[in-house]
Formats: structure tokens, C-alpha cells, sequence
């Protein structure tokens, strides 16, 4: 047993290392915490590639400090609580610098408590629903007014959508940004009758009822829109019976939140033509560095692979961080930590990412029409929006402030200025 | 070239004027609402445009609304653009010749959103409606159909004399008819086109209906004036918060506080540890935040609050009415009356719509289902891998259309190809594995879930963990729709036809042939079935591949109306195994029954309570185990020695 | 009566030495206590290890001994981490919030206290208010009780009407395969008030025990799952010994034959069935602090599966071999799925562990039933026998 349970931890951790001959006894780690099986590998194999080719590309451009760059790969396998046990495995026995990882937000709550105890520092590349704050974590996807907020504007302003239907899969992500999303059109002078709100489980596949319900909202004459919050292989089930319901984009249109180029890839898009998606990053965005990195991904992955929004995120987060531990002259995370703090870095679609104290990105929104070929036109793009880890459209939330840089505290009640915790809301 | 021609026949449907300005000059005074446009600003530039009277308008706005018009960076010129391999050709808007070929970064591509092109869409309209093109007519008329303007009226009016094709000739119709019930000038009028709605299904006359009859809220003191809908009781059709908060917009009367407005304010005023008089430390406690408070607004220091008894007063002293904004009392009888008509006429064929989704639900559990219904229901093998099989059949479908790109002839290959697929893989896991287990049924189903993950992982290490694309064939695209509420896909209304397609072969095997009488005997005795000189193995063998093929055909239908993944089989299993054993083991009619019931049930709970479908699966499960329990051998239950124990 | 339980039973005194030996073992190479050679999360690893053995022979006995293939036993396990997992958080939540409302100007009310917690812990989930089922959530005491009471009266009330309506074979199998997807699919709304898929988290910080080091409570819990193993071990070896263990034998292999025989084997049944479940629920409540959060995922249908494996891997009706099976699949698992193992290179394809590990571990099923139907328990045997 005790044989056993020694070769368990050293080796631990599938290590891939840089295979450039430099004097690596320097070496700096970075833990990558993606789901390689179950049902989130879909989504998060493709960032731990991202992950191994971002830190190729910066082994072979020197490191960082001079020392070489090493991956600690582990496999948390969509299950929750490995998150929580292989975060602790990376940051103690592993003793990585850094992490990047995660994609559920129950995966993200589950490996929180951890990195606090042993304060660890991940970077978390998914939009998300707000509401949590941690020192330990920097939040590169997008915060609800980073991707629904701007979206709903667009349904209001430019496509004059009167009245809503918010369908989600029913999980955390579509409950809280639903919530807030109902809130926000009520302020915006919408009545609460008028918003129709459907939660369906995971995977689901029996659409017919629901679009039927969503086309039958049309009837007090009110143009109608659809919120989507729909997650991974249930869109394909629902953008068929759109589909086969003749709703084109004209009629109702769909914003999605959770609908990428990856998604796209598992149906035939000539339907769906003109249905929209809210995200920070498009493929089809045109400039430079975007064509670079494309190609370097394809080069790496294969040529029929995509890129997506999170792995722009991970891609900014990456370079951050190497450039705050090189302005910090350590990998030490709380030095590295308040290097990050002001942290400019180029988006792959143009204009600049700027890192917050609140630990989340100011970064464009852009909204893209789905095309036949199963890429986004853009056809909307804002300035930089800074992210709000607490929302302004809950009261509850309205009154709170994250800013680890001068106040220290991720959960400030700007109403009593105290700082209601340090540690994160889990 | 088709173009220019249908240019030409615009100019001549168009009154002469004259080329007073290029079109050119005219879109430089709104350059920046065409370059970047926006719904409701491109409204005057929208307007100036269809003004001007310039012959190539339509022909501009066309291209401007599918995304064909570029303005050059350098002076903001507009043209029209085509990419080629060379680079991005421009055409000169008003000359239509070719300008240059250029780099396409030195110009910008416009794009106008989905709500500008719908205003562009409107502002077309009246070049279209008589165009001699019909896809442009139909195209004027979904945009008169996606904004029932007023103004859209007279155009259309004018343009249904001329109409050649009929079908759109009976959609202007129905359409002007719509926009004269809302616009139309005298209360005759109107309330003859109201009437004519009474009997239509339609989302667009029902919302022509509601728009009529919009009304508002009015809070009077005594009778109102207005055309009235209803007055409202409080605490019956209105609750007690709602209506003083509608009070407190309309009156300015005081607001009710909330717990934390209410802190607050005290908040403001304490003064050495106390709060009028009162030490801060007491006030843990509502009711004598309430009392502090009222001491804090007779020393004038805070705004009066409303209490339950200014309430009561107010609501006593205020009547609140629902009053249509529509002042034609005659205009708004027809309506509620063509509106109740409509509403139960809707609502039945919501029944139907939904009973047609139960159906189509039930048929595809029955599917999912049918072949367990042979190797549990017959042969009482727990199959865990069925699930899997149904997979194999969905990739088998995938793998097809990657090598025949013709979705109907490729639909055509997979469906055998799936069958013999997942038979063999039936029956080579009945040899390798089921037939040692017979006896121990329980240890059957651990084996066959480990089949079951083997297998799914590897589908996953094949094809990837992504979802792949299973596309069904042209003619299997839309809906069958019966009325405007009423309507169902094709693709589910081919597989209700493949699920009793399936229910009708199986039975007549079963029944029918000798592969069944020989099926049935070996399942109620082996014994004697082999010695009538029957071979057990070999009936148990093709019966297991059977029911494999059979998965495998249901595999490929479900990856057409659904997704292809590799744990799209976990999704069924469960419900499968459920539809077999509430049906009724060892019968195929019970399966069926077993699914109606399912299906009907399912459809049913999510009809009470629409906005959670898990909800709905919850109680259906909930519900199966407890039918279960009162009715052990399901729906259908076989009497006799076959039914075995 | 004990001298001759134990005498009777020698395997029982072997077991508990050798888990005895194992946790002083664990106790003296642990970060906490002694060399450091096991790290903190390997002893997190452990703990939940034995918490697994212990619903293992749990389910060995219900299935094993009584021959009821039961695929809901998680479930319960579920119901025991959810129970305490509610006072775990609202514990945590509750020194959080009256620490900061205390700050205020004016001291809060009752209302204000428990509408901060409720905000606080359903903020996440969009929703601010105390559900029903959270009206014990502030007593240490009464959710420790609703650890052993929801799942005893579930099981009893399931197992009534399953067992009285006669519902057996692969047919039990599969309701409680439908009870456990009905919970799972309750607890995945969020209407349920438990917060959806997010579930219950953070539970490994112990309310009151802030101040002390991971290592340390991992350690307080891994002792505490060793000791309930321990204690399950001999209750269910002392429930299967003497003439009660040989009526649900017998129940096993010939049930109507038991009937006959003037037993009421309902009774019986439903005695095993709710006590199996009772455990279930006890190992629950020790897992889920160590593993740190629950969701409803814990309880999907798969997980029961899983443990009726490591049962029949063990080998069934050994309570031991359910215990070997358990540590032995689930520590592979983790050794494979953690990409421990090395990658085999065939020169024109490379396996890796983390895509082949479940492809394995699926053939392994498949063998193990068909060849080995007495599991590694059985190997023991034959090696006992051989000696004597």
C-alpha cells in the first residue's frame, strides 16, 4: 500500500515538459486543470491544447525569468469534487505557480476553497454569472455585463424585441444570468409578463413544445426574441426544431451565450442563417494577430480546428501573466498577483485588454450573425467594457464592490463600507 | 445581367424624375447613418433615399441590406463590392462600372444589422409590391407582415388588383384585411375586417386582435370617461401592493419602505447612540423601527411613510380601471368578441398541438425502447449496452454521409448498413459474453455495462468528444403545418412512421413467422423447444441481433432530429429500460403502451408548469415507480405459465 | 455472546487489525502527524476511499447476502452528504453574515440575519429566500439525525411498497435506478432549493475550526471514516451471523422457498434494505466534507452502478471482498484518470491512459463477471484454503 501510494503522488502529475535543451533547473510551473473525459471534455480538451501551445510558443520566445515553462497536466474528468482534490494535488505536491482551468462554474466552486487555503492563483477563461469575487482567481471570460447585458441592449435598441423568452439549460450560469437579465429588462420598461423563462435539463432533445411556446408569444402582437442560455449539445436539438419550424432570424431572433464555432461544428448551419451569438472573441474577427494565432493553432491542433472565445481568454490571461511575473521578477503569487493589477495586453480582435482590480478583463463586446459556413459575421462591436464581478441589477448585488487592489476585499458593502468577507462566496 | 433587366423594369414602374443628384452625392449627406447604421437612427437617411425618386434606390438598398455595399477608407465613397481572389472589385454605384480592384483591408465592409435591414426591408416595400419578380412580391409582403404600419396600408391596397399568383394575392388580402381591422378608416370597416378575423388561427391576426384591444391603467376618483375594459377589485384581480404601488406613480401618494429603505433612513439620524430618543442598541427589532420612525416624521425630519391604514384609505378613495386606448366603443365589442371566438378556438388546437407532441414523443421512447422490448421484454437479458448500440447506429449515419454527400441516398445506405452493424456487434456480444450468463441475469446487466462504458470511451477516442453532424436529407427540412397552430416537423412525423413501421415487423415476426414461433418457444421453455429439435443458441443469437439492429435503426432517426455524441445512448437508456417495464415485459404491444403513456404523461406535466421541463421528467419518474408498484407486471401483463416469475 | 461473535467470525478481528494497522500507518507517513511522505490531499483520498468501502459493504450486504441488486444506494450516500452538508454551510455562512451585520449602525433583526444568510448562500443560484427544507439547517444535532432518518425512512417507505407489491430481480434494479435519477433530476432544478447543479460547497471548511491547518481536519476524518468502516464492519458481520444471517441467505437463493418455510421475508427485506441505506447515508455524511462539495451529479444513476461493480470486483458476499474491490478500483481510477500511469507507445499509436483507462476498466467488468464471478475476494479464499 505504502509503495503504492508513494509511486501515486510522485507521479502524480502527467508532466509535459518544453522539449527545448535549456538550463532548466529553473523551471516554472503551470498547472492546467481541464476536464480531459467525461461530459466537459468536449469543451476543455481544447483548452488544455490551447494551454500546451501557449507555452510552447513562450519556452521557445526564452521563458519567463530565464527558466523554462513546464505544463502539469491532470484530468479532473467533469467530475466536481476532483477539482477541489486535483487543485490541491497541483498546488502542493506538483507545486505549480499557477493554474489555468476550469469551465462549469460548479467546477470553479469546487476548486476555490482550495486555492484560498494554500493560495494558489488560477486564471478562469469562461463567461460566467458574476456574483463571487476571490483574491486567488482572475476571471478572463466575460461577466454577465460583458456578454448578456450588451446583447439585450442590442435586442432593445437595434432589433426594436419587445418582449422575451430566456431559455436555459438548468444550471448556475442561466439561473443567475436570467435573474439578472429579468431585472435589467424590467428597469428597461419591460413588463414582467412579457418575459417568458424556461429551464430544460442538460442534453436535452425534445424541443418541439418549447418553440412552439416561443412562436405563440407573438400573439399580442409584441416582436418577440429569444435569450439563450442553452447549453453544449442541447442547441443542436433546438436549432433543428427552429429550423424545422421555419423561425428564421427575421422573425424571432436568438442571441446565444453558450453557442461557439466549436458548437456550430456539430450541425448544419444553412438554416440558421442570421441567429445570433454574444461572445468577447470570433474567429472571423479580421486583424493580425488574430490571423497569426489561428494559423499557429492550426499548425498545432490540426486544420479543421476552431478557435473560440475561451481560448482568447486564456490566451490574454496567459501573456499577462507572464508579463506580471517578469515585471514582478518572481513567480511568488502575491507579488505576481499585484503585478496584475493594470495589466494592458493586445485582443486577438483588436483594442486592448486591461486587467482590473476587481481580478476581470475590460475587453470589447461583439455580437456575430451565424453564417452557412458555421462562422460568425460580426456585426456589433463595443468598446472595451470593464467586467463588474457584481452585478448593478440585484439589489442585493448592487451594493457590493470587489477591488483587491486598494481596498483589499472582493465583497465590499459600499452601503455600510465594510468588507463582508475576504474569502469567496462558495 | 438579371440585374440591369430588373432594373430597367423598376425605372419603368417608377414615375419619371429627374437626375437632379447622383445617387452618390445623396448617400455622402447621410455617409455616416449608411456606414454605420442603426435602427433608429437610419430612419431620415431611409427616408431622403425613397424621396429622392433616383432610379437605382432599389437596386442601392438591395445590396445595402445583403451586406454588398463597401465604403472606401480613404473618402469614405460608397460601392458596391465583390470579393475575388485578386481582392475586392468595386463597382461604381451610380456609373455601374468597375473602379478598381483593390486590397480589401482599404475598405469597409457595411453591415447592417438584423433591425436595419428590416427597415430597409420596409422602405422596399413599395418598389416591390408590384415587382414583376415574385420572390421580391413575397419578400414586400413578409415585411409588411413583420411591421403592420399603418401607412403600409395604401401600397398594399393598391397593389392586389394586379396580383397574378394567387396564393400571394389570398396573402395581400388577408394582410390588408389585418391592417384596415387596426388602420382602416371608418368603425364599419374595421369592425367587417374585425369580424373577418374571428375565425383566423394566425399569431399575426390574433396579434392584430391584442393590439386593438391594448389597453392601460387609469386610477380615477369615481367613474372614468375612458372606452373601459374592466375595473379592477382590489385583492381579486389586483393585489393590495400592486395597486397603492400603482397609486403611489399616478398620485404621488407616499411609498411603502422598505426594511432596508427604512434603516437607512434612520440610519441618517442617529445622534449619540440614539435614534429619536431612543438608544440604537433597541432597535433590532421592526416594529420599533416602525414607532422611531414615525417619531422622526412628526419632527418633520424624514418624509412620511405609507402605513396600512393610508393605504386602506387611499385604495378606498381611488378606483383603478383598465381602459383601451382604442376610443371606439363598437370597434372594441367586435374585437373582444373576435378575440373570445379565437381564444377557444386556439386553445383546442393547442390541445391538438400538444397531443401531436406527445405522440411524436412517445414515438420516439417507443423507438429508443423497441429493441429492448425483444432482448429484456422477450429473451430477459438487461442489456445496459443497448444505449451504446443506439450510438453505433448514429455514427454509422455520420460515418455514411462523410462518404456519400447526397443526404438522401446516404440516409438510404446507413439505415441497413446501421441494422447490420449494430447486429453484428448484437451478436457477437450475445456469443462472447451474454450466452455464459442466462442464468445469472443480475451479473448480466454489470457485463454489460462494462460493455457499455468500453464502448462509449471508445466512440469518444474515434470521433472526438464534440457532437457530430447527422443532417437529414432536404425533404425531410420544415414542418407539416395543419393550421397556423397545429403543426409538426417532418422528421418526427418520419419517425412515428418508422416506430410503427418497427411496431408492425416486429409483430409479424413474432407472430408470423417461424423465427418467432421458434423465438417464443425457446424463451418459454428451451427444453422443449430443443427437443422439438429446435437449436437454442442459434434462436437466441439471431434474437439478440435483432434487437441490436433494430437499436442501431433507431440510432441513426434519433441523430437526425437530435445530436450524435457519444453518450447520446445514456440519455435513453434509463427511459427505455422504464417504457419496457411499465409497458409490460415480454410484449411488444406493452412497450408501445408503455411509451403512449410516457410520452402522454411527460407532455402533460410540462403543459401545467411550461417554464421546467425537469420538473416534468421528475414527476414522470416519480410517477412510474409508483405505477410500478401498484402494477408489477406493467400495462399489459402476460397471463400464464409464460409469465414467469 | 461476543467472545463467540468474534470467535465465530475471525475474519472480523483480521479486518480490523488490518484496517487498525492501515490507519496507524496512514497516521505516521501523513503531512499532519508524522514523515510528510503522504501528501494532505492523499489523505483526503484515503478517507473517502474508506467512506466507499464502507457504503461497499453495505451494498455487499444487500445485494451480496439478501441478493437484492439494489441501483439506488448512492442515493442515500447522497441524501447523508446533503443532509450535513446544510449545516456545514449555513454554519459558515451564519459567523460570516452577524459578523458583518454587526458592523452596521443599527443592530439587525432576526429577519435581516436570516434574509443576509439566505442572500448569501441562494445569491448564487438567483434566489434569496429560505427554502422549506432548510428549516433545520441551523442545528448541528437535527441534520446529523436527518442524516440517519431521510434515508432510513426513504428506504423504508420505498422498500414497503416495492417489497410488498413483490417487485424483485432485475426489476427492483431498475426502480431504484429510476428513485435515484428522480433525486438527481430533483436536486439538478433549482426550484428544489439546494442549489441546483451547484450544489452544496466548500464543506470542507469545518464552522468553528477555521483556525486549524486541511492536514489536520483530513486527518480528524480520515480517523473518523476508519472508525465507522470499522464499526459498519462488525454490525453487518454481527447482523449476518447466527440465524438472521442465515434467513436472508436463504432469501438469496431461493426466496419463495423461505416463504414456504413460514418467514416473513418481506420483513426481512426491508430490515437489510433500510439499514444498508441508514450506512449509506452515514458514509455520505463522513465523505462529503472531505470531498469538499455534493451536487446532483453524486447521485446520478451511474455512481450506484459503479459501487455494485466494485462489489461484484470484490467479490460479493465477502464483506471484505467488498472493501478490497472498492480501495482497489477506486485508487486505480484515480491513479489512471490523474495520468499516473505511463503512456504506451506502440510506435504508430500512442495510448494514453486518460482516453483507455475507462475502455479498460469496462473489458475488466466483462472479465471479472465471466471469469472470475467470485472477484478478488475469492483469491483469498483460495488462499486460505490452501494454507489450511
Amino acid at each position: 500500500m505504502m509503495k503504492f501510494a508513494k509511486t501515486l503522488t510522485s507521479a502524480a502529475a502527467l508532466t509535459i515538459a518544453g522539449s527545448a535543451a535549456m538550463a532548466a533547473d529553473c523551471t516554472v510551473k503551470v498547472g492546467v486543470l481541464h476536464s480531459l473525459s467525461g461530459t466537459m471534455a468536449i469543451s476543455e480538451t481544447t483548452l488544455k491544447d490551447t494551454m500546451l501551445m501557449l507555452v510552447d510558443q513562450q519556452n521557445a520566445k526564452g521563458g519567463v525569468l530565464g527558466c523554462d515553462l513546464e505544463a502539469v497536466v491532470v484530468d479532473p474528468a467533469s467530475d466536481w469534487p476532483l477539482f477541489a482534490e486535483k487543485a490541491r494535488e497541483l498546488l502542493t505536491v506538483s507545486k505549480v505557480d499557477v493554474i489555468f482551468g476550469s469551465w462549469t462554474s460548479v467546477s470553479r466552486k469546487s476548486a476555490l476553497p482550495v486555492l484560498e487555503e494554500l493560495n494558489g492563483l488560477l486564471f478562469y477563461p469562461v463567461q460566467y454569472e458574476g456574483e463571487e469575487s476571490s483574491k486567488n482567481v482572475f476571471y478572463t471570460g466575460a461577466a454577465p455585463n460583458q456578454q448578456a447585458i450588451p446583447a439585450v441592449d442590442y435586442f432593445l435598441e437595434e432589433l426594436g424585441v419587445e418582449k422575451f423568452a430566456l431559455l436555459g439549460t438548468d444550471y448556475v450560469y442561466p439561473r443567475t444570468t436570467n435573474n439578472i437579465l429579468e431585472q435589467y429588462l424590467q428597469d428597461n420598461g419591460i413588463a414582467k409578463d412579457d418575459i417568458f423563462v424556461n429551464y430544460t435539463p442538460f442534453g436535452h432533445s425534445d424541443w418541439a413544445t418549447i418553440v412552439a411556446d416561443v412562436v405563440a408569444l407573438g400573439e399580442d402582437g409584441k416582436s418577440v426574441g429569444v435569450i439563450s442560455t442553452i447549453n453544449g449539445d442541447a442547441n443542436i436539438g433546438f436549432y433543428k426544431e427552429l429550423a424545422a419550424a421555419g423561425i428564421s432570424a427575421d422573425d424571432i431572433p436568438v442571441v446565444a451565450f453558450s453557442v461557439g464555432e466549436e458548437e456550430l461544428s456539430g450541425l448544419d448551419t444553412a438554416n440558421l442563417e442570421g441567429h445570433l451569438a454574444a461572445w468577447n472573441y470570433f474567429q472571423s474577427a479580421e486583424s493580425d494577430v488574430n490571423a497569426e494565432f489561428i494559423d499557429a493553432w492550426k499548425a498545432f491542433a490540426g486544420e479543421e480546428r476552431v478557435t473560440n472565445d475561451p481560448m482568447e481568454a486564456h490566451f490574454i490571461g496567459f501573456n499577462m501573466w507572464v508579463n506580471a511575473v517578469e515585471e514582478a521578477g518572481t513567480a511568488d503569487v502575491d507579488a505576481v498577483r499585484t503585478a496584475m493589477y493594470g495589466q494592458e495586453f493586445p485582443n486577438l480582435t483588436g483594442g486592448t485588454a486591461v486587467m482590473l482590480p476587481n481580478h476581470h478583463l475590460a475587453k470589447p463586446v461583439l455580437i456575430g450573425e451565424i453564417q452557412a459556413d458555421g462562422q460568425f459575421d460580426i456585426i456589433s462591436k463595443t468598446t472595451e467594457v470593464p467586467g463588474d464581478a457584481w452585478t448593478d441589477f440585484l439589489p442585493a448585488s448592487a451594493v457590493l464592490k470587489s477591488d483587491w487592489k486598494e481596498l483589499g476585499c472582493g465583497m465590499y458593502n459600499t452601503e455600510t463600507s465594510s468588507c463582508v468577507q475576504i474569502k469567496s462566496n462558495y | 445581367m438579371i440585374r440591369i433587366f430588373i432594373m430597367v423594369l423598376a425605372l419603368m414602374c417608377l414615375p419619371p424624375t429627374a437626375h437632379a443628384q447622383e445617387l452618390q452625392s445623396l448617400l455622402q449627406d447621410h455617409q455616416k447613418s449608411i456606414a454605420k447604421p442603426s435602427r433608429k437612427t437610419v430612419g431620415p437617411a431611409l427616408a431622403a433615399l425613397v424621396a429622392s425618386g433616383l432610379s437605382n434606390v432599389p437596386e442601392f438598398l438591395e445590396n445595402w441590406q445583403a451586406k454588398e455595399v463597401y465604403s472606401r477608407k480613404d473618402d469614405g465613397l460608397f460601392f458596391y463590392g465583390v470579393k475575388s481572389t485578386d481582392g475586392l472589385v468595386l463597382t461604381d454605384i451610380d456609373a455601374k462600372d468597375v473602379v478598381a480592384t483593390v486590397d480589401p483591408k482599404t475598405a469597409q465592409q457595411i453591415k447592417p444589422n438584423g433591425g436595419v435591414r428590416k427597415e430597409i426591408a420596409s422602405a422596399l416595400v413599395q418598389f416591390q409590391l408590384s415587382d414583376p419578380d415574385l420572390t421580391r412580391r413575397t419578400g414586400a409582403v413578409d415585411a409588411i407582415a413583420r411591421n403592420m404600419a399603418g401607412s403600409m396600408l395604401a401600397p398594399l391596397m393598391g397593389s392586389i388588383d394586379n396580383e397574378p399568383d394567387a396564393n400571394l394575392k389570398a396573402r395581400k388580402e388577408k394582410l390588408a384585411n389585418y391592417l384596415n381591422a387596426r388602420f382602416g378608416a371608418n368603425s364599419e370597416d374595421r369592425i367587417a375586417s374585425i369580424e373577418k378575423i374571428a375565425d383566423d388561427l394566425s399569431v399575426d391576426g390574433r396579434a392584430i386582435l391584442s393590439q386593438i384591444l391594448a389597453t392601460k391603467f387609469e386610477v380615477t376618483e369615481g367613474a372614468t370617461k375612458a372606452n373601459l375594459a374592466a375595473t379592477f377589485v382590489v385583492g381579486k384581480d389586483i393585489s393590495r401592493s400592486e395597486a397603492y404601488d400603482l397609486l403611489v406613480s399616478e398620485k404621488g401618494l407616499p411609498p411603502v419602505l422598505s426594511d432596508n429603505e427604512l434603516r437607512l433612513a434612520l440610519e441618517d439620524h442617529v445622534e449619540g447612540g440614539k435614534i429619536a430618543g431612543i438608544p440604537i442598541a433597541q432597535l433590532n427589532d421592526l416594529t420599533k423601527r416602525n414607532t422611531v420612525y414615525d417619531a422622526l416624521v412628526t419632527e418633520g425630519l424624514v418624509p412620511e411613510r405609507a402605513t396600512d391604514a393610508s393605504i386602506d384609505a387611499a385604495l378606498n378613495r381611488y378606483q383603478i380601471h383598465n381602459v383601451f386606448l382604442e376610443q371606439d366603443r363598437a370597434v372594441t365589442d367586435a374585437a373582444v368578441k373576435a378575440q373570445s371566438s379565437v381564444q377557444t378556438r386556439v386553445g383546442v388546437n393547442q390541445f391538438f398541438d400538444l397531443s401531436l407532441d406527445a405522440v411524436s414523443l412517445a414515438s420516439i421512447y417507443f423507438l429508443a425502447a423497441v429493441g429492448l422490448a425483444i432482448t429484456f421484454g422477450v429473451m430477459g437479458v438487461i442489456n445496459m449496452a443497448h444505449g451504446e448500440f443506439i450510438m453505433m447506429g448514429a455514427y454509422t449515419g455520420y460515418v455514411v454521409q462523410q462518404f456519400v454527400p447526397n443526404y438522401t441516398a446516404s440516409l438510404i445506405v446507413a439505415l441497413p448498413l446501421a441494422f447490420i452493424v449494430t447486429f453484428a456487434a448484437g451478436v457477437a456480444m450475445e456469443r462472447l459474453v451474454i450466452r455464459w450468463l442466462y442464468n445469472r441475469p443480475l451479473e448480466t446487466l454489470l457485463a454489460t455495462f462494462g460493455i457499455s462504458i468500453a464502448l462509449q470511451q471508445l466512440a469518444k477516442n474515434i470521433f472526438g468528444t464534440q457532437a457530430r453532424p447527422l443532417t437529414s436529407p432536404g425533404w425531410l427540412d420544415g414542418a407539416w403545418i395543419i393550421n397556423d397552430v397545429v403543426q409538426i416537423s417532418y422528421i418526427r412525423i418520419a419517425i412515428f412512421v418508422l416506430a410503427l413501421l418497427f411496431l408492425g415487423l416486429l409483430l409479424f415476426i413474432l407472430k408470423k413467422t417461424r423465427l418467432g414461433l421458434e423465438v417464443r418457444a425457446v424463451t418459454q421453455n428451451p427444453r422443449m423447444a430443443a427437443s422439438m429439435g429446435i437449436n437454442p443458441d442459434k434462436i437466441k443469437m439471431m434474437t439478440f441481433g435483432l434487437g441490436s439492429g433494430i437499436a442501431g435503426i433507431a440510432g441513426v432517426a434519433i441523430g437526425l432530429f437530435a445530436k450524435v455524441t457519444s453518450e447520446m445512448g445514456s440519455d435513453y437508456i434509463v427511459q427505455s429500460f422504464m417504457t419496457v417495464v411499465v409497458g409490460g415485459v415480454g410484449n411488444v404491444w406493452g412497450t408501445l403502451a408503455g411509451a403512449a403513456m410516457i410520452g402522454t404523461f411527460q407532455k402533460g406535466v410540462e403543459w401545467l408548469n411550461p417554464s421546467n421541463t425537469l420538473a416534468a421528467q421528475t414527476y414522470m419518474i416519480l410517477f412510474i415507480i409508483l405505477f410500478i408498484q401498484f402494477r408489477p407486471k406493467g400495462i399489459i401483463a402476460l397471463k400464464g405459465r409464460a409469465a414467469g416469475d | 455472546m461476543r467472545k463467540s461473535f468474534f470467535a465465530e467470525n475471525p475474519s472480523v478481528l483480521w479486518f480490523l487489525a488490518c484496517l487498525g494497522l492501515f490507519t496507524l500507518g496512514v497516521t505516521v507517513l501523513a503531512e499532519a502527524t508524522g514523515a510528510g511522505v503522504i501528501s494532505t490531499s492523499f489523505v483526503k483520498t484515503l478517507g473517502k476511499v474508506l467512506c466507499l468501502c464502507l457504503i461497499a459493504i453495505a451494498m455487499d450486504v444487500v445485494w451480496g447476502y439478501c441478493g437484492i441488486l439494489s441501483l439506488g444506494h448512492f442515493a442515500f450516500f447522497g441524501i447523508g452528504g446533503y443532509a450535513v452538508g446544510m449545516w456545514l454551510m449555513y454554519a459558515r455562512t451564519e459567523a460570516i453574515v452577524t459578523q458583518n451585520l454587526a458592523e452596521r449602525t443599527i443592530p439587525p433583526t432576526p429577519t435581516e440575519i436570516n434574509d443576509a444568510i439566505a442572500t448569501q448562500i441562494f445569491g448564487v443560484v438567483g434566489s434569496t429566500e429560505f427554502p422549506m427544507i432548510w428549516a433545520f439547517s441551523h442545528s448541528l444535532a437535527l441534520q446529523l439525525l436527518l442524516v440517519v432518518l431521510v434515508p432510513g425512512l426513504l428506504a423504508l417507505v420505498f422498500g414497503w411498497l416495492a417489497f410488498r407489491s413483490r417487485v424483485t430481480g432485475v426489476y427492483l434494479s431498475i426502480l431504484t435506478q429510476a428513485m435515484t435519477l428522480a433525486l438527481a433530476l430533483y436536486l439538478f432544478q433549482n426550484d428544489s432549493g439546494l442549489r441546483g447543479n451547484n450544489g452544496l460547497s466548500g464543506l470542507q471548511n469545518i464552522p468553528g475550526f477555521e483556525a486549524i491547518p486541511q492536514s489536520v481536519i483530513s486527518m480528524a476524518f480520515f480517523w473518523a471514516s476508519a472508525v465507522a468502516l470499522g464499526l459498519g464492519y462488525v454490525l453487518f458481520a454481527r447482523v449476518l451471523s447466527g440465524k438472521m444471517g442465515s434467513v436472508i441467505r436463504a432469501i438469496r437463493d431461493g426466496e419463495a422457498r423461505v416463504r414456504f418455510l413460514g418467514y416473513h421475508v418481506e420483513s426481512y427485506k426491508l430490515f437489510i434494505f433500510t439499514l444498508t441505506a441508514v450506512v449509506a447515508g452515514i458514509a455520505g455524511a463522513l465523505y462529503y466534507p472531505q470531498a469538499g462539495i455534493i451536487n446532483p451529479a453524486e447521485v446520478a444513476p451511474i455512481a450506484s452502478i459503479y459501487l455494485a461493480v466494485w462489489v461484484a470486483i470484490g467479490g460479493r458476499g465477502r464483506l471484505y471482498g467488498a472493501v478490497i474491490g472498492t480501495a482497489f478500483v477506486s485508487l486505480l481510477s484515480s491513479w489512471f484518470t490523474g495520468g499516473g500511469a505511463p503512456n504506451i507507445n506502440l510506435g504508430f499509436y500512442t495510448i494514453q491512459w486518460t482516453e483507455w483507462w475507462l475502455v479498460l476498466l469496462g473489458v475488466s467488468f466483462v472479465a471479472v463477471t465471466l471469469f472470475f464471478p467470485g472477484g478478488i475476494g475469492m483469491i483469498f479464499e483460495k488462499l486460505k484454503r490452501n494454507a489450511s
